[in-house]
């Protein structure tokens, strides 16, 4: 914690460790100590060598390789990396070669939900002050293999819920745990509830939204 | 989700004319209070520089106070976790938020982020 650091407030803190703890935990295709390696090489991400010196993301034309503790996949940590350095130019071919080196959709699904969720926790406890939290151990136990019929094509990479107001809401709906996962990390930071509240005004939330998303050049 | 809630509860044609300091075209408040400090805040914190950030959150602490400065931080954090997954999922603007956001994607220049070959397979 820095001098100058603002305390955390308790809701925002609960939700925050409840979401550690439950990326420790067994997901529907990582094992806790996956999930939890993925949060490292998220970590790692912002100083990887290979990442700063490459143009855009490329996940066929590793010329050398991301910065890792050896823990998943070089897919993964492709995956991983591009997310958390360079989301805003990921393309079709990018994802399907991805995927063709063998990361299945579902577990993509799933790393992508931990690497956001971990991004929010991350962020916010830096940008307080604080030095990013510590990991709990992971939790044994094997992946159950989760998978959602209850999808649908609506012209995304992969098959979104077939329920939800935006796409937005429906893009995790593969895993439906993983979409549980970073909605319950996020639901702290927008109007996710009726009762949501901040003591910004509607208008202020907005602004910082948009500026966020304009930096990250987010279509969506 | 941002920009259609951002029309709902914008003041109107200031809103939306100031909104070119959301992609950094022009300078200002975008017609929302304290808005110059948010921008920046939020500028700072998407791009995760920290000393900015904390110069930023001392500032902010002064003018709009501890916990809205703390929202600020908690709102920009969020999205720099949700754009990650709109972008990494390829989802595609649905019927509802495009038709309640034209206006803003307009004024903001926000169509022009999808890159070239975002849903193409080659």
């Amino acid at each position: 914690m820095t001098a100058a650091a603002l305390p955390v407030d308790s809701a925002t803190s609960a939700a925050h460790q409840a979401t550690l703890q439950a990326i420790a935990e067994p997901g529907g295709w990582w094992s806790g100590a996956d999930r939890l390696a993925i949060v490292r090489a998220t970590r790692t991400a912002p100083t990887c060598a290979l990442c700063a010196r490459r143009e855009k993301p490329n996940a066929t034309a590793l010329d050398g390789e991301h910065d890792n503790d050896g823990e998943l996949p070089p897919i993964a940590v492709e995956a991983v990396h591009a997310i958390r350095n360079d989301s805003g130019r990921l393309t079709r071919r990018w994802f399907d070669d991805v995927i063709d080196m063998g990361l299945l959709p579902e577990a993509y699904v799933e790393l992508v939900a931990v690497t956001a969720s971990s991004v929010i926790v991350d962020t916010f406890a830096q940008g307080l002050g604080f030095d990013m939290p510590e990991l709990p151990e992971p939790v044994s136990g094997a992946p159950n293999l989760e998978r959602s019929d209850d999808v649908e094509d609506a012209g995304a990479w992969l098959p979104l819920a077939r329920e939800g107001r935006a796409n937005i809401l429906r893009s995790l709906g593969l895993v439906p745990s993983a979409l549980k996962l970073f909605f319950g990390t996020f639901g702290r930071s927008y109007y996710m509830a009726p009762d949501s509240q901040f003591a910004l005004d509607r208008a202020q939330v907005e602004l910082v939204a948009a500026r966020v998303s304009a930096v990250n050049e987010c279509f969506y | 989700m941002a920009l259609r809630e951002s029309v709902r509860n914008s003041d109107g044609g200031d809103l939306l004319a100031g909104l070119g300091v959301v992609t950094g075209r022009s300078e200002g408040d975008a017609g929302v209070r304290h808005g110059g400090l948010l921008v920046n805040l939020a500028d700072a914190v998407a791009r995760w520089r920290w000393d900015e950030v904390a110069r930023l959150r001392g500032c902010g602490v002064d003018l709009i106070g501890l916990e809205a400065t703390r929202d600020a931080i908690l709102v920009a954090a969020g999205f720099n976790g949700i754009t990650r997954v709109a972008d990494a999922i390829g989802i595609r603007l649905d019927t509802r938020t495009a038709d309640a956001s034209v206006e803003l994607r307009s004024a903001i220049g926000i169509d022009s982020f999808a890159p070239l070959g975002k849903w193409n397979a080659h």
